[in-house]
């Protein structure tokens, strides 16, 4: 079993060989393939289109929307190294148009899945190809809110367990 | 469990897509690895064909889902189902909470939880294990941000270990991730349930 410190632990704040990570680690599976997720979904090899640095951006608004701060430290830190100047990160933080249909149309697509998953329509899929993303890069950036919604989640009942240790 | 629950158990059936789903012939040997197909098995959903449109995110994922719902011990499978259903129908996915309301309802022999659930929603009479259960996943899913520690309480109460509620805690969370790629990929051609949602 690899008892290293994963993005999990990491940002619940779990310690190598405490007992949150050590009760993690009763579930090999799900840990292994949390981990895996995250490294395809932020790292993928062929990016379909969806850069890293938009990957990135879009996780940042989505745990600001979520106002989990630490998970926002997280993505901003990310963002900072793939964006220096910081063209992305003003958008999302900022929460200002750009000039650019394409990442406008992301956003807009991130904070509606986020916020109102149910009221998504075939025309929100239709905006996106229209601003030029492939049938991959929708799959991608739809696995990428999906999976920070989860993620958040995921931390908010293991800060819970450590909290009332 | 009433008619309109049975009808949905068809799965990927009634999905329809809103990407178009990945043509198997002009597929990559990633892709066919993702969705698992060989020769012998070309038998594939629409919804996997779409997803399968990214490989590497396909590939974790669903190792991951079963990791979450289906691995051994812990909190018992129903008790995720019923965590899956809340979620579910606060995310307004009616087919996802008939899906697992179904399964719920297989595993326990208990018909009249899930009909109590599908019409009285949030306010269902459950016996104290399940409300606890069904309080939290609800918490949860609307908004991650207020979980605090004092949330741990009533689930101890009712006997849940640290163990079950990190199963419990996964189940929801996956949950999180399901509706949000079924209900915006493509159209899940459910009925509206009765009653009110949770």
């Amino acid at each position: 079993m690899n008892d290293a410190i994963d993005v999990i632990d990491m940002l619940a704040g779990l310690t190598a060989g405490s007992p949150l990570a050590h009760l993690r680690r009763q579930r090999p599976d799900v840990v292994k393939h949390l981990q895996g997720s995250d490294d395809v979904i932020f790292s993928p090899q062929d990016d379909g289109g969806l850069t890293r640095a938009e990957r990135a951006a879009a996780a940042l608004r989505i745990a600001t929307l979520l106002r989990d701060v630490v998970l926002s430290e997280h993505y901003r830190a990310r963002l900072a190294a793939l964006d220096p100047d910081g063209t992305l990160a003003r958008t999302v933080e900022g929460g200002s148009r750009t000039t650019e249909p394409r990442w406008d149309a992301i956003l807009a697509h991130v904070d509606l899945v986020t916020r109102g998953p149910g009221s998504a329509d075939r025309k929100d899929i239709d905006n996106l190809q229209a601003a030029g993303l492939s049938s991959h890069a929708v799959v991608s950036l739809s696995q990428l809110i999906a999976y920070v919604n989860f993620q958040s989640r995921v931390l908010a009942g293991l800060r819970m367990l450590k909290g009332a240790a | 469990m009433s008619k309109a629950m049975r009808d949905f158990t068809h799965g990927e059936l009634d999905w329809r897509p809103w990407v178009a789903p990945l043509d198997l012939n002009a597929a990559t040997e990633a892709q066919l690895v993702a969705l698992k197909v060989t020769p012998s098995n070309r038998a594939v959903g629409a919804y996997s064909l779409v997803l399968a449109h990214d490989p590497e995110a396909l590939s974790e994922r669903s190792p991951l889902y079963n990791g979450i719902m289906f691995g051994a011990k812990g909190l018992p499978r129903a008790d995720r189902e019923l965590g899956a259903v809340a979620a579910s129908r606060i995310n307004g996915c009616a087919y996802c909470a008939s899906v697992h309301a179904l399964r719920f309802t297989q595993l326990t022999k208990e018909p009249e939880v899930m009909e109590r659930v599908q019409t009285d929603g949030v306010d269902a009479a459950l016996d104290p294990r399940r409300r606890a259960i069904l309080d939290y996943s609800a918490k949860l899913t609307r908004d991650p941000a207020v979980i605090g520690p004092a949330d741990a309480a009533p689930l101890r109460a009712q006997g849940l270990t640290d163990l079950e509620i990190l199963d419990l805690t996964h189940a929801v969370a996956m949950f999180a991730w399901a509706n949000r790629l079924m209900q915006t990929l493509g159209e899940p051609a459910a009925l509206a349930l009765e009653g009110n949602p949770l």
